[in-house]
């Protein structure tokens, strides 16, 4: 689903880690006409003080080797560079700045790298989100495997008629799939008595001339 | 004893495509000289030196260049289209100098090296676009000539139409000049919009006007009243180009020749003496008008010509203009302007239908100003009146 562009930045809050001189004064004030709230710090200030989580954005200076600067890469970052060296682009690049200004910074260019900034941060938090729901479903395929399994022996049913089964319960529970499979494969057949575990397998043979069965009639 | 005198730049397009808004801005210009150079209290008189490039972008930076660095000037009264005031801003900035910039524009542009003496977006569309909202609906038909000045207005109604729950029912852009409009025009006609929103420029603009009445008048519309055509830079120096569809639409501007004041009746009686042949005064001529006096008022004030002195001399600047106060504001360089929807005549004017109550001040990145009202993320701040 594509979202809307943000274009408008009022409210947010921008951290400006640079030395105080005509580039900083510069970048705050048009931050201000664009109606972030400013905060300022010289790059060897105390950033324990500044607690992250309440900043926005945040602007660094990519000519000085920033200790802190691993800490940015949290926040939409963007780099004000001089200096085009190697050696510190390979660091906007490490502190995963996603926009950048160059200096002389000056009236025009400041709106674009905020606006791509905050844009760009948003589409790879949506990526990394997404990311981080595959690999949960990625891990939790060999449960759902081992739980179906388990299933159609202990039941005596087919693959198919395991996977919906687990799926009816995910649903009328509200939890996810893999969270099911791991409830199943907790439960030890064998602890609620022998009958059980005889019976189970007795489906065994079962479920196999079923499965078999059911391929054929489809 | 005499005045000394101060050389002024003046870049501005007297030929060319748009050479007839030029010679009013030149007009306009010139009358503020006029008044500057007889008063009295001024201590200095302008002179201006004049530069045409023709309608042509790229001329402008060859003009400006001569202008600042051959001519040693400092300040210039200058460009018309966004695209020749971008293409003159690096030289502005390299040496500076400042540029008065005398006509409404798009936004989304601060520099440190312009005073912009016409109107915001947060003073011609996002007023015309809640005009046309509470007015005529909220289907509208979008056309332009395909640049920059369409391209956001045409994203600023879009949003607004959206944000209320109505549609866009056609948008189409054309390249600057371009007259084959006719089918332009029945179609739009067929789609039946509450309102027609016009960026179209210059000879397009004129032709689609003519093609649009005709193709409401053969489906038997009326079209002024049924089928509106909204614009943000219709002028009174254009409706004599439109000819016989020229009364009946609407305009957003901070000026109309129309406004009812001492100071709008001695600005148009001087007009009409000396340029009424280029026909009533428009917003941009005003704009003009206005820049020349800020800037003389500002050289005053410093008691300098020097960029940074004139600059500082110039923030929070009052001038009353003939569309009454105008302030340069302090923080961004432009203008609080008042904005009015006007509604053109057979006569060549505009009847103005609305005002806003005061100046409102300029938010040229649109941070402030929604054409919504009704979006309460807004809040109270939201089209910051002036008092």
């Amino acid at each position: 689903m594509k979202s809307a562009v943000k274009t408008n930045f009022r409210g947010l809050r921008a951290l400006v880690v640079h030395a105080d001189d005509i580039n900083r004064q510069v970048l705050a004030s048009v931050l201000r006409k664009l109606g972030l709230i400013v905060d300022l710090i010289d790059h060897h200030e105390d950033h324990t003080d500044h607690d992250l989580s309440q900043y926005d954005v945040v602007f660094v200076d990519a000519d000085l080797n920033n200790h802190n600067a691993t800490r940015y890469c949290k926040l939409p970052c963007i780099a004000l560079i001089g200096t085009e060296a190697p050696s510190q682009l390979t660091r906007v690049v490490r502190q995963g700045c996603i926009s950048h200004i160059l200096k002389p910074v000056r009236n025009s260019g400041v709106f674009t790298a905020l606006l791509l900034a905050v844009n760009e941060y948003e589409r790879r938090q949506q990526i990394e989100r997404e990311i981080t729901g595959l690999r949960q479903r990625l891990a939790g395929r060999r449960t759902v495997t081992a739980a179906l399994l388990k299933l159609t022996t202990t039941e005596g049913i087919d693959l198919d008629a395991a996977y919906q089964r687990l799926r009816a319960d995910a649903m009328t529970r509200r939890i996810p799939v893999e969270e099911i499979a791991r409830e199943y494969l907790a439960q030890d057949p064998c602890a609620a008595g022998t009958a059980q575990c005889l019976g189970a397998e007795n489906n065994v043979h079962r479920s196999q001339t079923t499965t078999t069965n059911r391929r054929l009639t489809k | 004893m005499e005045k000394q005198a101060l050389d002024i730049g003046i870049v501005i397009s007297t030929t060319g495509s748009y050479g007839a808004i030029g010679q009013s801005i030149c007009a306009g210009a010139q009358l503020a000289m006029d008044e500057v150079n007889t008063d009295p209290a001024t201590p200095f008189k302008l002179r201006a030196v004049m530069k045409d490039p023709g309608g042509v972008t790229t001329a402008y930076s060859d003009a400006v260049q001569s202008l600042i660095v051959d001519q040693k000037l400092t300040h210039i009264l200058g460009c018309y289209t966004s695209s020749s005031r971008k293409e003159v801003l690096p030289l502005f900035e390299k040496y500076d100098a400042l540029l008065w910039y005398p006509s409404h524009y798009e936004g989304f542009e601060t520099s440190d090296n312009v005073i912009y003496t016409g109107a915001a977006p947060n003073q011609h569309i996002v007023p015309l676009a809640r005009h046309l909202l509470n007015h005529h609906g909220n289907r509208g038909w979008l056309v332009g000539s395909n640049y920059i000045w369409a391209w956001e207005n045409n994203r600023i109604l879009r949003e607004a139409l959206m944000d209320s729950g109505g549609a866009v029912l056609g948008e189409r852009y054309f390249p600057v000049g371009e007259t084959d409009l006719g089918l332009l025009a029945e179609q739009i006609v067929r789609d039946r919009p509450d309102f027609v929103f016009n960026t179209l420029i210059g000879d397009s603009c004129y032709t689609f006007f003519r093609l649009l009445r005709a193709a409401a008048e053969a489906a038997g519309i009326d079209q002024p009243a049924e089928l509106p055509i909204a614009s943000c830079s219709l002028s009174e120096a254009e409706l004599p180009l439109i000819g016989d569809a020229a009364a009946g639409h609407l305009s957003s501007s901070v000026y109309f020749s129309t406004i009812k004041s001492q100071e709008n009746a001695r600005f148009t009686a001087s007009w009409e003496q000396r340029f009424g042949h280029l026909g009533h005064a428009c917003a941009d001529a005003e704009a003009a008008y206005i820049a020349i006096h800020m800037l003389a008022g500002s050289i005053a004030r410093a008691g300098s010509v020097a960029f940074a002195d004139v600059r500082a001399a110039s923030r929070g600047l009052k001038f009353s203009a003939p569309q009454g106060l105008v302030t340069i504001d302090p923080e961004n360089l432009h203008c609080c302007m008042r904005p009015r929807i006007g509604r053109s005549t057979s006569a060549g004017t505009f009847d103005i239908l609305y005002e806003e109550r005061g100046p409102v001040r300029p938010d040229p990145y649109l941070v402030w100003a929604s054409a919504t009202q009704s979006d309460t993320r807004l809040g109270p701040d939201h089209l910051r009146v002036v008092p």
